[in-house]
């Protein structure tokens, strides 16, 4: 027998617990994600982020098809990518991903409002930032962070990764930390462009201009005016990508004239300096 | 407990004065902010939500200091925006489950929520549509929907019947009392449209380029007053019918006014003022459309503070 219960639909009173602010900026950074990946979203939303996902991956699955198709470690280890050597090898779909992604994620709601409904909730200026900057990181680090986590686990289960359980952990938390930090530094950037203007696809170039300009730029001085190769700082796509060798101890061939130090401070510095540009944008900006 | 308090609030930006020294407790119901654009309606809504330190003076909202307690008193506030731009492909559900999770509703508890207010509004049937395919009345039942889906103390409502004709607005007003008394919501609206603050309001607070100019219960302030108004109709075939009302009026010594055909009379007896009416109006053969109570109403408030 059937035991339908019919419950009083309506509005109610909440006798529950709420999740304040943590809860806001969980829900935030969650809403954005979907936002930015087209989850419940047209088809078209989905596929960018499904196209640059591809980009991202393609090296890194291309050689574990390769390995899995023919057993044995056939090419020898010289010609097994370095973990590293992945995140760099997605540069063009990372930039792309900053470029349109976090523009999508920032200037939207200043377009359409939501900025001001956001600051009406529990959510503070430096909170819905931070519940952004989540979202835009955890996207990122998909596309950072994934290639080389699948050739590690790939690897692995080939019993060619990193022996021991110690060794695998260190190498599975360089991974992270390198992907995390390419990230924050890309994410800071485009994040101060997109603060910048309420139109979605000026902040797009404005970010293309600073990844794509600032190599060209350093690169006619050092090489056109005869300047010092410390000029490489100022150059936000070198240091970004830089990160990730200098992470795992290793050191791209064309910036051995820097220092890990060097490229640790100024990826500090961009990073820092994207952060403060749209704080003190923010801070600015009327809440309602 | 009155639900917002402010002592000597006081909003300058720049040389502009926004709000000047305002004191106000406003008890629970619906409240009316009624003024002019630039009376500072905005600005008060935003200081009391925490969006805006004010520069002197005090403010309590549900007994908490917006500045200090910012976090904690929005969670208990609903708040329904002036602007009508909203996403414009989300549809209304998503928008309204995604603000009362943010408001802190548990996922499960937002996604039933939102059906609920949505059906409560009248979009029950829409509810998945996509905001930008919505009219300007429903947007304004969304806004109303998102401002109460995570069961708020008090709803602050900026412009609510803004761009609606008068059915819709009608509605609206409807809704907000429905809200307060069904629901015992507290909510203040805001409006520069007097007549609909007087039908739907228990509470006023009325502003003026910033400078309070009333406060207080609805009933208090406006309602009906010692004389009568008199309108009279114009005709060509009599033109100085009007006239010769007044002065009769005026010779048999009652204090009247005449303001567009009306006559405005003050008295306390009201039985001998309807006498007086009648005689001058027979014998002047000027025709009445109506003869009322004289009443006081927010206009004559803002005229007052005006003169």
């Amino acid at each position: 027998m059937n035991t339908a219960e019919i419950f009083d639909r309506g509005y109610r009173k909440f006798e529950g617990e709420r999740s304040g602010v943590f809860g806001a900026v969980r829900s935030l950074a969650w809403h954005t994600m979907r936002s930015i990946l087209g989850l419940g979203r047209k088809a078209r939303h989905k596929i960018f982020p499904v196209i640059v996902i591809l980009i991202a991956f393609l090296p890194a699955v291309i050689f574990i098809g390769i390995a899995a198709l023919f057993p044995g470690n056939i090419f020898g280890d010289e010609a097994r990518p370095e973990y590293w050597e992945l995140a760099q090898s997605s540069g063009f779909a990372i930039l792309l991903f900053c470029a349109m992604v976090v523009p999508e994620a920032l200037v939207r709601d200043r377009r359409d409002g939501m900025l001001g409904l956001y600051l009406s909730t529990p959510l503070t200026k430096a909170t819905y930032l931070g519940g952004k900057v989540l979202a835009v990181m955890a996207t990122l680090v998909i596309v950072t962070v994934g290639p080389a986590l699948l050739l590690l686990t790939a690897t692995t289960l080939e019993s060619q990764g990193p022996n021991g359980i110690f060794d695998w952990v260190k190498t599975a938390g360089q991974i992270f930390l390198a992907g995390a930090g390419i990230s924050a530094v890309f994410a800071a950037v485009a994040f101060a462009a997109s603060s910048l203007t309420d139109r979605r696809a000026f902040a797009s170039v404005a970010t293309a201009l600073i990844f794509i300009g600032s190599p060209l730029i350093v690169g006619a001085l050092i090489d056109g005016a005869d300047m010092s190769q410390n000029l490489r700082v100022f150059d936000v796509i070198s240091m970004a990508f830089e990160f990730s060798p200098r992470v795992f101890g290793d050191m791209s061939v064309d910036l051995q004239d820097i220092s890990d130090t060097q490229v640790f401070v100024a990826d500090g510095a961009w990073t820092a300096l994207g952060a403060a540009v749209v704080w003190l944008r923010y801070r600015r900006l009327g809440a309602a | 407990m009155a639900v917002l308090t402010t002592s000597n609030l006081t909003m300058q930006f720049g040389a502009q004065r926004a709000l000047a020294d305002v004191s106000i407790e406003v008890p629970s119901g619906v409240t009316g902010l009624v003024g002019a654009n630039g009376a500072g309606k905005t600005t008060l809504m935003s200081i009391a939500l925490g969006l805006r330190d004010q520069t002197q003076g005090a403010i309590r909202v549900l007994g908490l200091d917006p500045r200090q307690d910012g976090a904690t008193l929005r969670a208990m506030v609903g708040y329904g925006p002036e602007r009508n731009v909203l996403p414009e492909d989300m549809p209304a559900f998503d928008f309204v489950k995604h603000l009362a999770e943010i408001r802190g509703m548990p996922r499960n508890e937002a996604r039933s929520r939102a059906s609920d207010v949505l059906w409560l509004v009248g979009l029950g049937e829409e509810r998945f549509r996509a905001l930008g395919t919505m009219s300007t009345g429903q947007r304004q039942r969304v806004k109303l929907a998102q401002s109460i889906a995570a069961d708020p103390s008090f709803v602050l409502l900026d412009e609510p019947t803004d761009g609606l004709d008068p059915v819709q607005r009608d509605e609206m007003l409807a809704l907000i009392r429905q809200i307060s008394e069904e629901f015992s919501i507290d909510v203040m609206l805001s409006s520069h449209l007097l007549e609909e603050v007087e039908r739907v309001c228990d509470n006023i607070v009325a502003l003026d380029a910033g400078v309070l100019v009333a406060s207080g219960p609805l009933d208090e302030l406006v309602g009906d007053e010692d004389g009568l108004t008199v309108e009279l109709v114009a005709i060509d075939d009599r033109p100085d019918a009007v006239v010769q009302t007044l002065e009769r009026l005026r010779g048999r010594g009652v204090e009247v006014e005449l303001v567009d055909d009306t006559l405005h009379l003050r008295g306390t007896d009201r039985n001998a003022l309807v006498d007086e009416v009648r005689d001058a109006i027979a014998a002047s053969e000027a025709r009445v459309r109506r003869i009322v109570n004289r009443r006081r109403t927010l206009e004559d408030l803002f005229d007052r503070n005006a003169s």
